[in-house]
């Protein structure tokens, strides 16, 4: 008997803007005039803030970071097609995704200058602390989703995670549930060619990573990930769909990773400075300012104001961040358990005297204010 | 068909020398020079892991070996832990050498699968014909000021498993005769190296091959007062402690590093606390369900009639490692080492 085809895989790639700033009108998603400037704000904004994190890294004013640069419009786009009662769940490599879900960037300085204090996120959204191991919180999304399908409210959970992450078991189990139990469900991976060092072509032999969405009964495709228009159409639609009970979404967007991986690596060690040079013109903002500048929404007026205004801000979000007093060490007893166990309030207690052993008497005194719940 | 006779033939290992005449490295450049010796000895040896070929390891540890033996023998795995440790175990049982990097002790828990359920039963439940002679190396412990998930003290739950042997070395020489005998051994070994010295270590190392035997303490001081009884990182804090309680209260310590967790150098740490009749034992994880308190168990169980004060343990508190501003509040300095050790000589 012949053979016969029982499967086929038609994986497609979504772009709209082109890197001189020509969308194909076709293919537009219905984004006001409002919505377009505000993805232009968030990304140069992020963008600035990150050049300034980086540098406060260089100076020891920061603990290690994980660069964006290059990554703006996989990241502070998709936030934009969410409610604040929506799961948002990102990667480390996540401050544009927090920043446009509203969070106070001087709480990720102070996260990423190693203070628990950091995990501070907006009132009435529902973001989740990313995963620093990475991947492990692809099947919770798909229990998020899970939760908010039970709800019947039209919730949805959109999540990230890399294009290294994309070979760990998790991602197969997560998709294996949300395909499985039709989730409202949406995972960027968010392609941006390095993991640390190793690039896309060794993580998976497939053509795309898009793909793997087959094997699930996921719907899947491919986004150019430095586009903010095509980034838009594919999540707002994916939204739509999971909030109506159609499914989860799989999106690759390829976007590239124009820095080290965090300020720990040295990306000229491995990486050839020429990819670096071809995917600066593929550049996310500069492709967008075009766009606006074509269709007169900008000009180096209003620019210049944004850069003016961008920098007040970022001062603005340092000195909140350094005039955070120390954290009382007490506090790490706090929220470890509702209520805390004798052994947590005997070892607080010696942690006391520790203090005191090392400061004198008065040293209780002389903290800072314990914050958190205890016991 | 045995696992043997699928191998490659093993180039010959040189027989153990005099060792040549040491230089001083500092620890990672220990590890790294192990790593080296053992593959040019023996081509069955291979290292696989995230970012080791061309980036030489994120602490550098795998520096130059890519170069040297190439891709086939140095990979760069995808970002798979899972992948790493599953595809660790049937090399080892196919007859290859491999020594697996996790790249930090925080992602070693996405392997425990592999761990607890295979690495250390396969020789048993296949009734001796199989065997998984495999490393696992990770970084260990905290202190380097590092992002959440990468200080962390996870050996406890390594040294509870049967059938693997767990390893942490203190200084550069024990650091590449441990990795060398590892790497030699019959059995799986988990092999921890203390991230925080991997760098302020420095010693003599000698070059070429050498061994240390796993499964043997090694007496860092000699004292008659109390033990202190200590592995990776906080066997330095340890010494500080031991100058303090000797300039302040003319105490006379003894540390004993057991670079060995399991199995442990029993008649070392008997023959040491039996002498001094009082053990503090110092190390960076929880105290509770913690390797410490194996020592501590067996002390009382087979010491008992020896001791002078109870045995005290120091620990990190029994609550998550705190990112990295209280980091030095969580894990014991010195300071704590030797408030523990004074209750124990007043007692």
């Amino acid at each position: 008997m012949p053979l016969k085809t029982v499967a086929s895989l038609d994986v497609q790639r979504l772009e709209i803007l082109s890197p001189d700033g020509t969308a194909d009108e076709a293919l537009m998603p219905k984004v006001d005039k409002d919505l377009l400037l505000k993805m232009y704000r968030l990304m140069s904004q992020i963008r600035a803030f990150d050049e300034r994190a980086i540098m406060l890294q260089r100076q020891g004013r920061l603990g290690t970071y994980p660069m964006i640069t290059g990554e703006e419009a996989t990241q502070c786009v998709p936030p934009l097609c969410l409610k604040p009662a929506d799961w948002c769940v990102p990667t480390y490599r996540g401050g544009g995704v927090y920043f446009a879900r509203g969070m106070r960037m001087r709480h990720a300085l102070l996260y990423w200058a190693g203070d628990d204090r950091g995990t501070h996120f907006p009132e009435g959204n529902n973001d989740m602390i990313f995963s620093i191991p990475v991947g492990t919180h692809l099947t919770q999304v798909a229990g998020l989703a899970w939760g908010e399908k039970l709800k019947k409210k039209g919730g949805v959970a959109l999540t990230y995670c890399g294009d290294g992450t994309s070979s760990k078991g998790d991602l197969h189990e997560a998709l294996t549930f949300a395909g499985q139990f039709k989730l409202p469900a949406i995972c960027i991976i968010e392609n941006n060619g390095w993991a640390i060092s190793v690039p896309r072509r060794r993580q998976a032999a497939s053509e795309t990573l898009a793909q793997k969405a087959w094997g699930y009964g996921v719907r899947g495709l491919q986004v150019d990930g430095n586009d903010c228009l095509a980034v838009y159409k594919a999540v707002s639609e994916a939204v739509a769909r999971a909030r109506k009970g159609e499914g989860p979404t799989l999106i690759e967007c390829e976007t590239y990773r124009m820095s080290h991986h965090t300020t720990a690596d040295d990306a000229t060690r491995y990486r050839d400075a020429k990819e670096v040079e071809a995917w600066k013109k593929r550049d996310p903002i500069s492709r967008m300012r075009k766009f606006l500048e074509k269709r007169r929404l900008w000009d180096d007026k209003k620019e210049k104001a944004l850069a003016a205004e961008t920098q007040k801000w970022i001062e603005g979000e340092i000195k909140a961040y350094e005039e955070t007093p120390a954290p009382n060490p007490l506090n790490m007893f706090a929220d470890n358990y509702a209520h805390a166990p004798w052994s947590l309030i005997e070892q607080r207690a010696e942690l006391e005297e520790v203090l005191k052993f090392k400061g004198g008497a008065k040293i209780l005194m002389e903290l800072p204010p314990t914050e958190g719940r205890f016991p | 068909m045995s696992p043997k006779t699928m191998a490659k033939p093993a180039k010959k290992t040189a027989k153990p020398t005099q060792p040549a005449a040491p230089r001083v490295l500092n620890l990672v450049q220990a590890v790294n020079e192990a790593l080296d010796v053992a593959m040019g000895a023996d081509e069955r040896v291979m290292v696989l892991g995230e970012d080791v070929g061309r980036n030489g390891g994120v602490f550098r540890a795998t520096e130059g070996l890519w170069k040297k033996y190439g891709d086939a023998r140095v990979v760069d795995t995808p970002l798979a832990e899972i992948g790493i440790l599953g595809s660790s175990i049937g090399l080892a049982i196919d007859g290859m050498r491999p020594v697996a990097e996790i790249q930090f002790d925080g992602f070693l828990p996405s392997v425990f699968d592999q761990v607890v359920c295979h690495l250390g039963r396969i020789r048993s439940r296949s009734r001796g014909k199989l065997s998984v002679p495999l490393v696992l190396r990770a970084p260990h412990g905290g202190l380097i000021h590092a992002p959440e998930h990468h200080s962390e003290s996870p050996e406890a739950y390594f040294c509870h498993t049967p059938g693997i042997k767990v390893v942490i070395p203190s200084t550069p020489y024990d650091a590449k005769g441990l990795l060398l005998a590892a790497i030699e051994d019959p059995d799986p070994v988990m092999f921890f190296e203390p991230k925080l010295l991997y760098r302020a270590a420095t010693g003599e190392v000698p070059a070429g091959r050498y061994t240390v035997e796993i499964g043997k303490a090694r007496v860092v001081q000699e004292g008659k007062d109390l033990t202190l009884i200590t592995w990776g990182a906080m066997t330095v804090t340890c010494q500080k402690a031991a100058e303090k309680l000797a300039s302040e209260d003319g105490a006379s310590i003894e540390i004993l590093d057991l670079r060995t967790l399991s199995p442990l150098d029993l008649e070392a740490i008997l023959a040491s606390v039996g002498k001094t009749g009082r053990c503090v034992i110092a190390h960076e994880a929880p105290n509770t369900g913690s390797w410490a308190a194996e020592l501590s168990a067996l002390i009382a169980e087979r010491g008992l009639l020896r001791l002078l004060a109870p045995v005290r343990r120091v620990g990190g508190w029994d609550i998550r490692m705190p990112l990295f501003r209280l980091e030095q509040y969580y894990i014991p300095d010195a300071d704590r080492v030797v408030m523990a050790a004074r209750k124990a000589l007043r007692f």
